[in-house]
């Protein structure tokens, strides 16, 4: 018996023609969510959503960040808040140095420059210039 | 005939499916390979130099400086060797720079467009033009980072020959874009969420983006891995995409609470108020050469946002290129090998030299 072909010449084949379907069915639901997350509906309850989240994290967050900054002071350890001053020190560092380093490159510039070429002198008025000699 | 028995036994074929999908699901695939080097730095923020590839002499003498979104890791354009922009140019001869901005951290929570824009782009480009040995150069800004390039370029135009805008979001007053209306004042409390994250959360800023296309990025995508599993081309290059989606970075506050309240809010930008540490930033001011590159299917930076500033800027030289495609396809996608790169390519090279 021989091999049963679709019409394009490739081997049939039975899963094809639930794929199609199975593509068909999940484009239009992809159309259906883009339109449906950009309507007002979405945006007031994915806000209302977000606002829930925040009131309820929100105690648990500060109260474990003050617990938090209180047990490394006892251990005499460094906080976020330290890390944090020390970090912005450090930007301000770099950025001296970063100006300097700019420094730098137009001095080495100016010093490895070749020395400009001198201009041929202007020929005198008697003729008895370079050209005349 | 071992082959034969797991070809024809649908458990065990069933089963090594299921193993090769969780495999490329859960591991990163090798992605930024092309040779770079570090030339500067400052905080998080990296200057890197790509390795030339073609000698001085035949090179482009204008460099080119990649600018890329704050909140999304800037490899997307070295993806994985064979199918890189960054790769491409470089092979093409020019002196390929990129600025990757880095993660920022919560002492960075404050840093704004200003401090980007005033601060850490003038220095990155005195660094550029030092190495370079270079007067001018050109400088290509996609995303977020085009929104860094305009406003750089409109403050401090000179030396910068060429300007290339990708999927630039610069005109929000459409507010029916899904983004504007997901962070309306009235449903979006951005003062409570950067009181309580500092920095925008970078899962959070993916989630986002995800949401925009719900089926598409939360059952298509692995439907498509799914269905070819067997060819390893196609799953390597979603690997490539999945390891640079999943890889996200929070996007400083200071900086999206300016991108939320400035632009999509009050758009500013384009209405010409924006001020960045006092400077007004003038869009009629940028008189480089432009090519702004629209992606037609875009659904993060639509069309609209986009168009605009071709008629602000007070350029001789500009261009307007659109082409099908999504955001990140027409950069990273498999056919911007052929369509995209290539144009910008022919429109820089006549304009670098």
């Amino acid at each position: 018996m021989p091999e049963q072909q679709a019409a394009d010449g490739r081997p049939f084949d039975p899963m094809d023609a639930w794929r199609k379907m199975r593509d068909t069915y999940l484009d239009s639901w992809a159309k259906a969510m883009i339109e449906t997350v950009n309507t007002e509906g979405y945006a007031k309850a994915s806000g209302s959503m977000l606002d829930a989240y925040l009131s309820m994290s929100g105690p648990f967050r500060d109260a474990m960040e003050k617990a938090m900054v209180q047990t490394l002071q006892q251990l005499s350890m460094p906080s976020r808040a330290d890390f944090v001053s020390m970090a912005e020190r450090m930007s301000n560092l770099e950025l001296r140095l970063d100006d300097m380093d700019a420094k730098l490159d137009r001095i080495e510039k100016a010093l490895t420059k070749p020395p400009a070429v001198q201009k041929p002198a202007t020929r005198p008025a008697n003729g008895k210039g370079k050209g005349a000699r | 005939m071992a082959d034969a028995t797991v070809a024809t036994d649908p458990i065990t074929g069933l089963e090594e499916k299921l193993m090769s999908f969780t495999k490329a699901v859960t591991t990163r695939a090798a992605i930024a390979q092309t040779p770079k080097e570090l030339v500067w730095t400052l905080n998080k923020a990296k200057l890197y130099r790509y390795v030339p590839v073609v000698k001085k002499e035949n090179r482009h003498s204008v460099p080119l400086l990649l600018v890329f979104a704050l909140m999304n890791r800037p490899y997307i354009l070295d993806l994985r060797p064979g199918h890189s922009f960054v790769e491409f140019m470089i092979k093409s001869g020019y002196d390929l720079y990129l600025l990757d901005w880095g993660s920022p951290g919560p002492e960075d929570k404050d840093h704004k467009f200003d401090d980007y824009v005033l601060e850490y782009m003038p220095r990155a480009i005195r660094k550029l033009l030092t190495v370079a040995e270079a007067e001018e150069f050109s400088m290509l800004g996609w995303c977020i980072g085009a929104i860094l390039a305009a406003s750089y370029s409109a403050l401090r135009p000179d030396g910068l020959r060429n300007l290339i805008l990708l999927t630039a979001p610069l005109d929000f007053s459409d507010k029916t874009v899904t983004f504007s209306r997901w962070i309306d004042e009235r449903y979006f409390n951005i003062d409570r969420v950067l009181q309580t994250f500092g920095n925008m959360p970078g899962e959070m800023l993916d989630a986002g983006a995800r949401a925009l296309k719900p089926v598409e990025n939360g059952v298509l995508n692995y439907l498509k891995l799914w269905d070819n599993l067997d060819k390893p081309y196609v799953v390597d290059a979603w690997k490539a995409m999945n390891t640079w989606v999943t890889d996200n970075v929070p996007l400083a506050g200071g900086a999206f609470r300016q991108l939320v309240v400035d632009l999509f809010r009050n758009n500013e930008l384009m209405r010409g108020e924006w001020r960045l540490r006092g400077e007004r930033v003038d869009l009629s001011n940028i008189r480089a050469n432009l090519l702004t590159v629209i992606a037609e299917a875009d659904h993060i930076t639509p069309a609209c946002q986009s168009r605009a500033i071709m008629s602000k800027v007070s350029s001789k030289d500009k261009e307007l290129f659109e082409i099908p495609g999504g955001h990140i396809g027409i950069m990273a996608g498999s056919g911007a090998d052929k369509r995209t790169w290539p144009h910008i390519e022919g429109w820089l090279a006549p304009r670098s030299d």
